[in-house]
């Protein structure tokens, strides 16, 4: 059968037509529109900055699948192909979305876990204050507990910008700082633990020679921020009294507003327009225990060398304000001095313990 | 038949020359490069948005390109890439420069901040050497000094995150240093009205 040129022209055009709508694919302009939206998503997400090997990973994607399009497009129509883009473009969708839930999830698990250490820090900071019960000065322990403190509200300001590493730095820093107060105190509780003794001991030689002599002497225990008078070895009165502000710890140098433990006498009794304080009795600080601690001190740098022993450490009066606010004597109520000034005078024993449980 | 042939040949070298326009090589290397130094300026942190529209549009040129590689020679035109590259990088100029102000305006916004602290502070330690002193309040004075150390050296850590160019992290930290002068402020102010 032979064709007519006609037919055999139809038939190739028709043929033509075919191959060229048959070939003609859609370009994946809809996967290229997903993959930039869950790009843009990710970035909102804080991608760049938690999951930023993920997130340009997918920009990459996103590139290559839009790079493979454009190849595509440029091809004569019977041979594009999107098959290849489509699917670069969908694992750029997928990769992005993974930026996405990578980021939200270490973004929400830095906020639990800076809640969470923030929390800690303030239950510490709490604790502290609770179990020193206002006495942080006494241990020259305030600055770290304030150090503490504001590191708990930077924490939160930083926290609110969404700066979680930052926050934990700092609250790791204030946390810091309640450790080297627990320091301290741990190094005062060995000090007590090893003079006790030395304090029991003062307090029953007082009591010992008040009882041979039938004397008079006093016995301050500053724990108690008590001022106990005795006759004969026997509590007569008991007062309470302000120390120093820094009381909880032997006197080491002038200025340290901390009240000397030792055994003392009455070196004067200043009568009221005498003393600054209403009435005092001066007690002998600096002793000569006192003067060999304080060079020690010095030779082995644990003070400044420029640092003066003082002295004028003083039973005086005007005290009865609860706290501690002297420089290093011991404060009663002026209607207590008229009192106690009765029955003490120049010699009279002074012994001023920490603390002690050693009595008669 | 040599002329005819001559003619055909002249016509296929002037459609040659006339279809094969070059590609814009030194637009698409400038919008990157602008790209690039937006980037460096970290238009992506400080005007995502901004940098987004340029990059995209980069990418829509490289496209378009891409498109015209992959034509016969004959048909190629590199005309709307071109264009586009050009777009491109006004764009990326433009998030440059946004990200730069935006930073500039975070930057002198904590440079504020810092002068107020630092004049909290000042003040503060001006209120704390007229407090009255005597053997009465040493040990709250004491408290004050301490208090005030400690805000000294947070301060300090402060300006150096502000120096470093961490404007967010010493914008947190310098705000609660303020805080904490103004609180010191109110205590040395109350305790000296309490003295009245």
């Amino acid at each position: 059968m032979k064709l007519s040129g006609k037919l055999k022209l139809s038939l190739l055009l028709i043929t033509g037509f075919i191959l060229l709508f048959a070939g003609c694919q859609d370009p994946p302009i809809g996967s290229l529109e997903r993959a930039k939206y869950a790009l843009n998503q990710a970035g909102k997400s804080g991608a760049l900055r938690y999951s930023e090997k993920t997130y340009r990973e997918a920009e990459e994607l996103m590139k290559a699948g839009w790079m493979e399009m454009a190849r595509q497009n440029g091809r004569f129509a019977p041979f594009r192909d999107y098959k290849a883009a489509d699917s670069i473009l969908n694992l750029a969708i997928t990769t992005a979305q993974k930026a996405t839930t990578d980021a939200q999830t270490q973004i929400q698990n830095l906020q639990a876990l800076t809640k969470a250490e923030r929390e800690e820090l303030y239950n510490d900071l709490l604790e502290w204050r609770e179990a020193l019960n206002g006495a942080l000065t006494k241990f020259r322990a305030e600055h770290y507990w304030n150090s503490g403190e504001l590191a708990y509200k930077t924490s939160e300001k930083l926290m609110m910008n969404g700066e979680y590493e930052e926050a934990r730095e700092v609250i790791a820093e204030g946390k810091e700082s309640l450790k080297k107060m627990g320091a301290i105190l741990a190094d005062y509780d060995n000090d007590e633990a090893t003079k006790i003794h030395i304090w029991r001991r003062w307090v029953k030689e007082t009591l010992d020679d008040s009882k041979n002599s039938g004397g008079y002497a006093v016995i301050v225990d500053k724990s108690k921020h008590k001022t106990y008078l005795i006759q004969a070895g026997k509590v007569i009165h008991t007062y309470d009294c302000d120390l120093g502000y820094n009381s909880a710890h032997q006197k080491m140098f002038s200025g340290d507003g901390a009240t000397p433990e030792g055994k003392y006498i009455v070196s004067e009794v200043k009568t009221n327009g005498r003393s600054k304080y209403y009435k005092a009795l001066l007690i002998n600080y600096p002793n000569a225990t006192d003067k060999k601690r304080f060079q020690e001190n010095k030779s082995r740098g644990i003070i400044s060398g420029r640092a003066r022993i003082g002295g004028l450490i003083e039973i005086h009066g005007e005290g009865g304000r609860g706290r501690d606010w002297t420089e290093g004597c011991i404060a009663l109520t002026n209607k207590e001095m008229d009192h106690i000034t009765k029955y003490i005078g120049i010699g009279t024993p002074i012994t001023i313990v920490r603390r002690s449980n050693n009595w008669p | 038949m040599l002329k005819r042939l001559s003619l055909v040949f002249a016509v296929l070298v002037l459609m040659a020359i006339a279809g094969c326009s070059k590609p814009p090589e030194a637009e698409m290397q400038a919008s990157q490069t602008a790209i690039d130094q937006a980037r460096a300026a970290e238009a992506e942190q400080y005007v995502p948005d901004v940098f987004r529209i340029a990059a995209d549009t980069l990418n829509a040129a490289n496209a378009a390109k891409q498109e015209q590689d992959s034509k016969f020679a004959l048909f190629r035109s590199y005309g709307k890439s071109k264009e586009m590259f050009i777009r491109a990088k006004a764009l990326a100029d433009n998030a440059a420069t946004e990200a730069a102000a935006e930073k500039e305006r975070v930057r002198v916004q904590v440079e504020g901040l810092i002068t107020q602290a630092q004049a909290a502070i000042d003040s503060a330690n001006a209120a704390l050497a007229k407090a009255p002193k005597g053997k009465g309040n040493k040990a709250e004075i004491e408290l004050i000094k301490n208090d005030l150390t400690t805000l000294g050296a947070q301060f300090e850590e402060a300006k150096n995150n502000f120096t470093a160019g961490k404007y967010l992290v010493a914008r947190s930290k310098v705000e609660a240093v303020m805080q904490k002068a103004n609180g010191i402020i109110n205590e040395i102010t109350m305790a000296a009205a309490k003295k009245k």
